[in-house]
């Protein structure tokens, strides 16, 4: 398949029919007025949104450095890196814990209607709670993505690690490996398309349960963004916010976990499974 | 006659409990019993448990008063009448909706990427805009929780569509078959298994937007009686209604929605592709 042929051409060129539609017919809506601009603030109003939040940001650098002025691009920093924290911090945990159920069958039937009642109340139902403990601010976001991504990685290596067929862990020990050997050898690697897509799902339902957070417990961050400038009814901000929120979400989906969960999939997910 | 009618019963009732026990029943009563011994124990030794983590039993004693005026029973059936309408009509919606697209090749290639992009905004996301259009109402958490429905449950019946084996809508094409014909007998069986996924997950999403919407919007439910619990302090409340929304979600999906998804599999999933 080459990369660039002519049906992926044909389907990128498809593909952007309906935004250019919907983007004329928004264009036109700023031009007739059919609904208000309060409510439907025109495209050239959010564009210019950008500049009006980073007003006092003199450059890439100062952005970087977060400086006072550049309000967008702290917003976005904030979100993200609260993201790459919990991933840091979540996933290692997540996956260590999952690994550690998953060998003991009996831990793992315990543990797993634990990770059930877990991820049925992950997420948004904990923000009023995370309140209570630490108070309006990052380190209630932080704990509502964190424990998103802690339980959902947890479940799903637990799952995964229980899926692995005994016959292999039996095999490797035949021939002399060591308990840990039998960890990275057979479990982790057997384990893995389960993990990446426990991945996939907790970076789904963390990004969204972060930005709810955000919104209600929140001190800074993109959904904070959003609540306050829909409080101030700058409706601009809030099509600027939710657009970043979208196309930081597509650009994470589709150009790294989906490749990463294919890539897993193909190399470690057809393996012969003793019926 | 009478015997068998009588000894029944208890047959089932020891098979039933049999199986529970094997099937990790010791290690379900274990563990709960643990993490109320642990929860008791944390909230017993830490200084103002009543306001940081109120022990079982005073969880359990916020719940009398809630039942006794009735206001329990009433937010559980608003959350749970705005989750069964919203996502109901989401998916009735979103079914066809990915058929149609699904139908045509080139329809199909032009409408993939806006639902992906749609169906990358969560609709919690979109809250704050439609609380602009329509104020604190219940229209506003009625929208965004049919929004959050809709687009992934049209997604994935897009890609089920899609993914059905050409070979059998030619099949069918080549006997003569009508359009509808091959809606009904090709396409919609080809896409059920993902037409159950993609309800499920979708609901799941439905679920928080609920939750979330009843925060923000400020309507009454389970969502808006821990918000409003934790700003007047009663965190037992809290507490109370965070369990009560992961045991509803547990239910849910346990009866209902994953029966209905594995038997959806079972009978239409195993085609060869």
């Amino acid at each position: 398949m080459t990369r660039f042929g002519r049906g992926r051409l044909r389907r990128i060129l498809l593909g952007a029919i309906p935004f250019l539609v919907l983007g004329t017919l928004w264009q036109m809506n700023a031009v007739y007025r059919w609904l208000a601009p309060i409510h439907m603030p025109p495209p050239a109003a959010v564009w210019s949104a950008i500049f009006t939040l980073q007003e006092g940001c003199p450059g890439l650098l100062d952005a970087l450095r977060q400086g006072s002025g550049c309000l967008l691009t702290n917003h976005i920093l904030s979100s993200m890196g609260r993201v790459a924290l919990s991933l840091l911090v979540g996933l290692p945990l997540g996956i260590a814990f999952g690994v550690l159920a998953g060998i003991h069958r009996r831990l793992g039937n315990a543990l797993e209607p634990v990770g059930v009642f877990a991820n049925a109340i992950s997420g948004i139902a904990w923000v009023p709670l995370a309140i209570v403990w630490f108070g309006v601010g990052w380190r209630t976001t932080l704990f509502i993505l964190l424990n998103t991504v802690f339980w959902l990685v947890f479940f799903n290596t637990l799952l995964g690690v229980r899926g692995v067929p005994r016959v292999y862990e039996h095999g490797v020990l035949a021939l002399g490996a060591t308990r840990w050997k039998v960890i990275t050898q057979v479990y982790v690697p057997g384990a893995l398309p389960s993990i990446v897509t426990g991945i996939r799902m907790s970076m789904g339902f963390g990004w969204r349960a972060l930005i709810a957070a955000e919104m209600i417990g929140g001190d800074r961050g993109l959904g904070f963004m959003l609540f306050v400038s829909a409080q101030e009814y700058k409706t601009e901000e809030v099509f600027l916010g939710v657009l970043v929120i979208a196309v930081i979400w597509m650009l994470t989906d589709r150009a790294c976990l989906v490749p990463l969960e294919r890539w897993t999939i193909e190399r470690w997910g057809l393996v012969w499974r003793p019926s | 006659m009478s015997s068998l009618s009588v000894a029944r019963p208890d047959l089932l009732r020891s098979a039933r409990a049999r199986r529970f026990w094997r099937h990790g029943g010791l290690e379900l009563a274990l563990v709960t019993l643990l993490a109320l011994a642990l929860w008791t124990a944390i909230s017993a030794s830490i200084a103002r448990p009543d306001r940081y983590l109120p022990s079982p039993v005073s969880v359990l004693d916020s719940s009398r008063d809630l039942l006794w005026k009735g206001i329990l029973p009433n937010y559980l059936g608003q959350t749970l009448w705005r989750l069964v309408t919203g996502s109901l009509i989401g998916i009735a919606l979103g079914i066809p909706f990915g058929i149609l697209v699904g139908l045509n090749r080139t329809v199909s290639e032009m409408c993939y990427p806006i639902l992906n992009f749609f169906q990358s905004i969560s609709g919690i996301a979109l809250l704050p805009i439609v609380m602009i259009w329509w104020g604190t109402t219940e229209k506003t958490v009625f929208v965004v929780v049919l929004y959050t429905c809709f687009f992934p449950i049209a997604f994935s019946v897009l890609t089920g569509v899609r993914s059905t084996p050409r070979i059998y809508v030619n099949a069918l094409r080549t006997l003569g078959a009508s359009r509808l014909r091959i809606v009904r007998d090709v396409l919609l069986p080809g896409a059920m298994p993902s037409i159950a996924t993609g309800a499920r997950l979708s609901i799941g999403y439905a679920w928080r937007a609920v939750i979330a919407g009843e925060m923000l919007a400020g309507r009454r439910g389970i969502g808006w009686m821990i918000f409003s619990a934790q700003q007047v302090d009663r965190t037992a409340q809290v507490v109370l209604g965070m369990a009560l929304i992961g045991v509803l979600w547990i239910l849910l999906d346990r009866y209902v929605l994953r029966p209905i998804e594995s038997d959806t599999i079972q009978r239409w999933g195993l085609v060869q592709r």
